[in-house]
């Protein structure tokens, strides 16, 4: 377990440029990062919808340098802003996990799984400061991609 | 005895040759290249532009030992000393020990690999030369240990992009190139120079620090602009040349018209270069006139260039390009000693006003050069002001503050030009007691269409006042921007309506008229 004096969050938004289904592609992403996030210690939250990702990763700082790196170098997503990047005491988040955040139905009804595998919990996110100004963009960004 | 030497710009484009020089590149101009292309062939260690002494390697018997010297103003030269063998302290790896990547001389040998494959299966090819922005200024605030890291990320973030076939070099400092091999038509390197500079412009995090510089891209096709190595790599730099001037941050496609461009810009500046030796240059003294007194309380000096063919070439045009080149400062110190020469034979004492260009601090010498000219010329202390834009405070802060205190403890003015154009001059404005405010003047421009340059103009004039400096509106034309400026409290002006800039003679007759008027007046 890396060592928690090193405990960063980094908070970034970017806009979803997935080609074709959407469904694909969040399932790719969701089995992918249980796979890499569990054993690096990297906890949080990914939102996403047709428009944008959100996402909060918490863990040691070099190991959420190297993870975000390879986010960044994904093109399934572009313009992306880091909106922080800071020292943590804590973490806000226990696990790592994936949800839909929008206002479509259709979507709403297909991600709803996902949100259940991997126990996505809208009341965090509600509770989070950060969350609920990153669910407030998602939200926005969902209507500029319809 | 002759030297072989070799002088280059900030951006690393060769401008001068000695004739041993262009000897060692036969066939090709040197002048004009840049080092990137002219080191082409050779190996070349991968810090050669950087002061000290390199080994550069061409045949298994060519070496030459590479002296350089790298000048505060971004420019460097070497002098390179045939040695016949190697045994200089670098001998370039085939790969950059941080990056991993190839270097030049391998890039070579691969592009012309790519090169020949390409024209069996009649596909085309893509060079896309790239430059960070930026990097200078990471390296030089959060030290070479984290601008190596970004490096290292910036490399693995080319290599993310590469498809089979193609090749990703680190060229020197923050350059790099990318061959991408198999091109069907040109929206596919259109999609590659996009793809390289929105993921290198993307926001690293390093070492608990978030990173941002965005990449210049210059991309230079095969076969639409060239077939060969070397003209792709100097065609793709010259469009990589654009891209920063353009504004950095984007890419540029390789236009025939940039070869004719640059050719244009070359011209300019080597007369520019003779322009001072050859007398060319004159001033201009545009009265700056004080509203209390009612009276000129002095001249600025304009620098004016007349070209023996094209006639007379806007500052605009030619200014920019003498700080580029490091020339604005022995020119700034004509305009200084002229422009004081000038003033000591005034029938009274007005001031006179010299614009200094940031490149002028970066000399650290301007306080000396200063008190030489006061001191050569005679003028009194008081009667010369300095005009600095806020552009000279942005870098080296500290070294611009001690030169201006060094020029004002002697009594000489300073003063702020083109107010509100620049971010951050309220923070100067606590930071150096200036004499002097100049209010920009789209500002007075503005007067009378709106209520925003009347509240700025306002604003600017009180806070000279509370700060005891005074406020010189510019670009004052009609007798309505006159009545205003004065109405909102402005304490001098400058404009065509109270004087368009003169000759030294007229602004010497308008003085003695205003000697005329004083003794009327008394």
């Amino acid at each position: 377990m890396p060592d928690d004096d090193h405990l960063h969050r980094l908070v970034y938004y970017s806009r979803n440029r997935i080609d074709g289904p959407l469904n694909e592609a969040v399932r790719t992403i969701l089995a992918a990062s249980r796979r890499n996030n569990a054993p690096l210690a990297v906890t949080g939250a990914l939102m996403f919808n047709a428009g944008c990702f959100a996402q909060v990763l918490e863990g040691d700082r070099a190991v959420l340098e190297s993870t975000f790196e390879r986010i960044q170098q994904d093109p399934r997503h572009g313009d992306v802003s880091v909106l922080a990047f800071e020292p943590i005491a804590a973490r806000s988040f226990g696990q790592w996990s994936m949800g839909f955040v929008g206002a479509r139905p259709d979507h709403a009804a297909a991600f709803a799984d996902v949100a259940t595998a991997s126990g996505f919990d809208p009341a965090v996110a509600s509770g989070d400061e950060v969350l609920r100004a990153l669910h407030g963009l998602a939200l926005e960004d969902e209507d500029a991609s319809a | 005895m002759p030297v072989t030497a070799l002088g280059f710009d900030r951006l690393a484009i060769c401008r001068f040759a000695t004739d041993r020089a262009r000897a060692l590149f036969p066939g090709r101009e040197p002048v004009g290249l840049s080092a990137t292309i002219l080191f082409a062939d050779w190996t070349t260690p991968p810090a050669f532009d950087r002061n000290g002494i390199a080994t550069l390697r061409r045949r298994a018997d060519q070496f030459l030992r590479c002296d350089t010297t790298r000048h505060p103003d971004g420019t460097w030269d070497c002098v390179l000393t045939d040695t016949g063998q190697d045994n200089g302290p670098i001998v370039a790896p085939p790969v950059d020990d941080l990056t991993g990547l190839i270097l030049r001389g391998a890039l070579r040998d691969k592009l012309a690999g790519v090169l020949a494959d390409a024209r069996a299966r009649q596909t085309g090819v893509a060079v896309h030369a790239i430059d960070l922005d930026r990097f200078k200024q990471i390296n030089d605030t959060l030290g070479h240990a984290v601008g190596d890291l970004l490096l290292v990320k910036v490399a693995e973030r080319l290599r993310s992009t590469l498809e089979p076939g193609d090749h990703a070099a680190r060229l020197g400092g923050d350059e790099f190139l990318v061959v991408q091999a198999g091109v069907s038509d040109r929206a596919e390197a259109e999609a590659r120079a996009a793809r390289l500079t929105d993921l290198i412009g993307r926001t690293y995090v390093v070492q608990g620090h978030m990173l941002n510089v965005g990449a210049s891209v210059g991309v230079a096709l095969c076969p639409d602009d060239a077939t060969d190595a070397v003209s792709l790599l100097r065609h793709a730099d010259l469009a990589l040349y654009r891209a920063k001037a353009d504004g950095r941050g984007i890419a540029r496609f390789f236009e025939p018209g940039m070869n004719a461009r640059m050719q244009a810009r070359q011209q300019l500046e080597a007369d520019l270069r003779l322009a001072l030796a050859r007398r060319q240059f004159s001033l201009a003294f545009q009265p700056q006139y004080c509203l209390d007194a009612g009276s000129v309380s002095g001249f600025e000096a304009l620098l004016r260039w007349t070209h023996p063919e094209r006639g007379p070439i806007s500052p605009a045009d030619f200014i920019p390009l003498a700080e580029e080149i490091g020339l604005i400062v022995g020119i700034g110190e004509w305009v200084l000693r002229t422009a004081c020469r000038e003033a000591v034979g005034w029938p009274i004492p007005a001031s006179i006003a010299v614009n200094v260009s940031p490149v002028q601090f970066k000399t650290g010498k301007l306080a000396e050069t200063v008190f030489s000219v006061l001191a050569q010329t005679g003028l009194a202390p008081g009667r010369l002001e300095l005009e600095i834009t806020e552009g000279a405070l942005l870098d080296e802060t500290n070294l611009v503050l001690k030169t201006l205190h060094a020029v004002r403890d002697i009594g000489v003015r300073v003063s702020m030009d083109d107010f509100g154009t620049g971010y951050s001059s309220l923070s100067y404005l606590r930071r150096f007691p200036f004499d002097k405010i100049k209010i920009d003047q789209s500002f007075v421009r503005g007067l009378g269409d709106g209520r925003d340059c009347e509240a700025i103009v306002r604003a600017v004039a009180s806070l000279g006042a509370s700060l005891g400096m005074r406020t010189t509106a510019e670009g004052v034309e009609t007798p309505e921007q006159l009545a205003r400026v004065r109405a909102e409290g402005c304490t001098e002006v400058q404009g065509y309506l109270t004087g368009r800039p003169l000759t030294a003679a007229d602004a010497t007759t308008l003085l003695l008229a205003e000697t005329g008027k004083a003794k009327t007046h008394a």
